[in-house]
């Protein structure tokens, strides 16, 4: 059984939304997405992993400002929770984990064929 | 000007509105806007609408789309609520209700019957096999008038036959209607009088009408003379519950036939009544002459029909100038009057021309008159559902305030207003169930309602509800949903709304303008119908009996019981004759005048009577003298148009001349010129009459009896009658009743109309109702104020009595045009009409205004006499 669920896509939005600290709504977010990895990401993914992540309770989200450029319409930014760090948290160290476990005749055998 | 031009698709922003959770909409919009602005500056409109779009589709996907669950179970309480709220105003309002439930119950009871009535018609005859290709072969008489007959020369169908392949089938079939039918039990004889008649049929009339045979077999059944089929009730009508294939009956007790097969029972919608059918050539017997396919193209006899069906393809113009063509190679002698046409079978029922028993136009009239009836309901509904508007203002504007949108305040109002509907519509539904017997006796139809089994009927009446539920509602829940709260709550909409009571004036005259085209209507029908009962028709009609001659009589025999009846105590006055002065009956002839070899131009109809016939009707001449007794056709009467036709310049001018009739059989000197007499009903010119002494066409005994002892004069007839004729049936009519005959349409015209403008002023007078309760309320205060400043109980009636008074005469003025105009469609049909005279009308003003006081009389004069200190107490 896994601890805590977390998608790569999430995984990703969730450190960015770190990296962007107080500033993280969903179009900040997409733009450091695809400015930082050289993805594309769609509106629709994007807010279906805000959501998701939300309902799981790694993320909290309070209305911001509405400007003119969105017609007034209120910005949603996105703080991570404890649990949220937890699971980045975890999702690192399982990695690591795993990095640390690789034999290194392996890894450089496979790099090298 | 720089956002109209950066605004994304609106119909792709709406979409992701629609499908986009609430919770979310706000803030996806906003980023798709945000990123649009972006795009618009770094790739240009184009393609950030593009982008617009796609990221729209790509957001359609199941953690950002509404949820329907939660749609669903929200307004189940809401709608609950409706019903609630809906039911207690119902309640809460009892007079309101039933004002409503009761003029709408009404209307669609209407509503129901004339849809039923309607269908009914339409569905005549429609179950043939070939309902596009079958065809009446009919006969317009082109003479100084044309005529127009559902009938043609009996040879037509045989020659047709036989000398064209265009018709895929033909079927003649002659009916003699009130046939006399017997039954010989060993000494014992039973008499039937069948008024469907029997009818000589051509056994491919069963391929083109769609009777099918239960027993017999189809190919054989009437081919044979003398074999015979009934119909299921027919057969058991004369021998009971035995199988009827090889009785025998006999028709006039002279022509024996044996039943050979049974039909299924006629459906209701057909036209076709015989229930006895005998194989065609029976016919040789029977008449020879019309059975005779070269003496048969002589004259054209009523209940001669022919049918065909036509191969797909043939143009029916193609086949009318071939039958053309049989004109003058049958009828070479005759003037070439004949003119055949193909009728399509549809067309049979409506075309009153050819005796169709309903003119399609008709139709359209009733069901017009229908649909005002359903709007004049729905009216009312209007006006009083703006009327209670007042009372629910504050109702309407704390659910305002509590957030209601307009939208749910429509529809809560829609929903109450179908409540009332289709409450009113399942009442309306069992008041029709209970009430068509009594519909189809008083209207003589015969219309069956099945509620639950006839889907189309129950259609039209979700159609009704539906329909009504629109035009009723629509506009009060406008009016509602539409207030301002602040307004609403503090009861200052009466100020507000001054403009909807003129709506609310404007249905009301709407209302009256319905009502009293429908009084002037049945005004003008009865003002008719008066008089073409009580003018005077040029001789007497009453107290006088038409007894039939027996059927096997001859000259003798009936001039003798001729003597016998003149010698009963109480009988006045005997004469034999063909048929009385009016009637349906008649004999037209082509004669000629003189010494010219050709035939006149117009029609004649020959009534041939004996020298009594002057005296009994009371017929008056104006020049020469009466007929003088005589077996053979010796001396000739005419009347003035005849006269006028022959293009004589006065009556003394015309004695002495000759006449002769029937292709020159009966010739004679005229010796007398007859004052006019109506000869058909009012509907048709007087005819150019001849009366001569032609005995073997005398079929009636006219009676003139005295009154106080009818019933024992008759009885002592008929007493004689059988035992002269011991195997027929004795049958009599007085004269009124079957002149009144002429009329039956007009009867039932007249019953529906009285009917629904009955209907149309209650409905009006519930309005009006509604109206003067509404404005009462309204000017409680005002006539207080009025009353404590001396102001009488006529002054304050007449504050509301003028008001009402300016609606109706602003109806009147605009139902004066239009009931003119109908009327005067409807005359059209009369060759002598009364005049629409303005008494008419002002007898339709004067009946709504006297409608009206009634109605708004005691709740005025109730308000008017209250106390002032009572109204204005209150606050």
């Amino acid at each position: 059984m896994k601890k805590y669920q977390l998608g790569e896509f999430e995984e990703v939005v969730i450190l960015t939304i770190a990296v962007l600290n107080n500033d993280a709504y969903s179009v900040a977010i997409k733009d450091e997405i695809e400015s930082r990895m050289a993805r594309n990401v769609s509106m629709g993914a994007l807010h279906t992993a805000l959501k998701r992540m939300e309902e799981k309770g790694y993320l909290r989200s309070y209305a911001g400002e509405g400007t003119e450029e969105r017609a007034g319409r209120p910005k949603r930014y996105f703080e991570i929770t404890a649990l949220g760090k937890r699971a980045a948290q975890y999702a690192r160290d399982t990695r690591e984990e795993l990095w640390r476990a690789i034999p290194k005749s392996v890894w450089q055998v496979s790099m090298g064929g | 000007m720089k956002k109209n031009t950066t605004t994304p698709p609106a119909s792709f922003q709406r979409f992701f509105r629609w499908y986009c959770h609430p919770d979310l909409l706000d803030y996806i919009e906003g980023d798709l806007l945000e990123v649009y602005g972006r795009r618009v500056k770094k790739l240009g409109k184009r393609k950030a609408d593009l982008k617009f779009i796609i990221d729209v589709l790509l957001l359609l996907r199941p953690g950002i789309i509404r949820s329907r669950r939660r749609q669903l179970t929200t307004p189940y309480g809401m709608y609950k609520s409706y019903f609630k709220i809906g039911w207690r105003n119902l309640l809460g309002n009892k007079a309101y209700t039933l004002i409503n439930m009761a003029g709408l119950a009404s209307s669609v009871v209407c509503a129901i019957f004339i849809f039923s009535f309607v269908r009914q018609h339409l569905a005549v005859d429609n179950f043939h096999p070939y309902p596009e290709r079958t065809y009446r072969v009919v006969t317009e008489l082109h003479r100084d008038v044309v005529a127009y007959q559902s009938n043609v020369p009996s040879p037509l169908g045989e020659h047709f036959r036989n000398d064209y392949t265009y018709a895929e089938k033909i079927a003649r079939v002659y009916t003699e209607s009130d046939a006399l039918i017997t039954l010989r039990k060993e000494n014992e004889l039973v008499k039937f009088k069948e008024t469907g008649g029997i009818a000589f049929t051509e056994a491919a009339f069963f391929d083109i009408f769609h009777f099918p045979l239960l027993k017999g077999r189809p190919a054989t059944v009437l081919t044979e003379p003398n074999t015979a089929i009934l119909t299921e009730r027919m057969a058991r009508k004369l021998f009971g519950e035995k199988d009827p294939v090889g009785e025998v009956f006999w028709f006039q007790n002279r022509f024996p036939f044996t039943v050979t097969g049974v039909l299924q029972d006629l459906p209701a919608n057909t036209d076709i009544r015989s229930e006895i059918f005998v194989s065609y050539p029976s016919l040789r017997t029977f008449d020879p002459w019309l059975s005779d396919d070269t003496d048969g193209w002589g004259g054209i006899r009523d209940g001669m029909k022919c049918y065909v069906v036509l191969k797909p393809g043939v143009p029916t113009a193609q086949v009318e100038d071939v039958l053309s063509a049989y004109v003058k190679k049958f009828r070479p002698t005759s003037k070439n009057v004949h003119h055949y046409k193909l009728q399509p079978l549809r067309d049979v029922h409506f075309n009153a021309q050819y005796g169709g028993p309903v003119a399609k136009s008709k139709l359209w009239v009733i069901l017009i008159i229908g649909a005002f009836l359903i709007i004049t309901a729905c009216v009312n509904f209007i006006n009083l559902a703006t009327a209670q508007v007042l009372r629910r203002s504050k109702d309407v504007g704390v659910r305002k305030t509590l957030g209601s949108s307009k939208s749910q305040l429509f529809g809560q109002f829609m929903v109450e207003t179908a409540l009332i509907t289709f409450a009113a519509i399942a009442f309306a539904a069992m008041l029709a169930y209970i009430l068509f017997p009594y519909i189809n006796a008083f209207f003589q139809t015969h219309i069956q309602i099945d509620l639950f089994s006839d889907p189309t009927l129950l259609l039209f009446m979700l159609g009704v509800g539906v329909g009504v539920t629109f035009l009723a509602g629509y506009y009060p829940a406008a009016v509602l949903a539409g207030f301002q709260p602040v307004a609403a709550l503090k009861g200052k909409l009466l100020h507000q709304r001054r403009g909807g009571f003129n709506t609310r004036r404007t249905l009301i005259v709407a209302q009256f303008v319905i009502a009293q085209v429908l009084m002037i209507g049945m005004l003008v029908i009865m003002n008719q119908m008066r008089f073409a009962r009580q003018s005077d028709l040029g001789f007497d009609k009453e107290a006088i009996v038409m007894v039939a001659v027996g059927r096997d009589s001859t000259r003798t025999i009936a001039t003798t019981f001729k003597n016998e009846i003149a010698r009963i105590p109480g009988v006045e006055k005997v004469a034999l004759c063909y048929a009385a002065p009016s009637s349906n009956i008649d004999w037209g002839n082509s004669i000629r005048f003189e010494n010219s070899t050709e035939e006149v131009n117009f029609r004649t109809s020959i009534k041939s009577a004996d020298a009594d016939y002057l005296s009994t009707f009371g017929l008056t001449l104006v020049a020469g003298r009466n007929l003088v007794p005589s077996d053979t056709v010796r001396e000739m009467l005419i009347n003035e148009v005849m006269v006028r036709k022959l293009g004589l310049s006065s009556a003394e001018d015309a004695l002495g001349r000759h006449i002769a009739a029937n292709g020159g059989r009966m010739k004679g000197a005229i010796v007398g010129v007859l004052k006019d007499f109506h000869d058909k009903s009012f509907h048709e010119e007087i005819s150019p009459v001849l009366i001569t002494t032609y005995t073997e066409d005398y079929s009636n005994y006219a009676v003139k009896i005295d009154l106080a002892s009818a019933r024992s004069v008759l009885a002592t007839i008929e007493e004689k009658w059988l035992e002269l004729h011991p195997d027929q049936l004795f049958e009599y009519e007085f004269l009124d009743d079957s002149i009144a005959g002429f009329y039956t349409a007009e009867e039932t015209s007249l019953k529906l109309i009285q009917t629904f403008s009955l209907i149309a002023i209650f409905i009006g007078c519930l309005g009006l109702y509604g109206l003067v309760s509404f404005m009462i309320a309204q000017k409680t205060k005002e006539i207080g104020i009025r009353k404590v400043l001396g102001g009488t109980v006529t002054h304050i009636t007449w504050l509301f009595g003028k008001e009402f008074i300016q609606l109706i005469v602003i109806a009147f003025l605009i139902a004066t045009p239009i009931g003119w105009w109908g009327m005067r469609q409807w005359l059209q049909d009369y060759k002598f009409q009364v005049p629409l005279d303005a008494a008419t009308f002002l007898w339709a003003f004067g009946g709504s205004c006297f409608v009206a006081a009634c109605t708004i009389g005691y709740q005025v004069l109730k308000t008017a006499g209250t106390n002032p200190v009572k109204s204005l107490r209150t606050e």
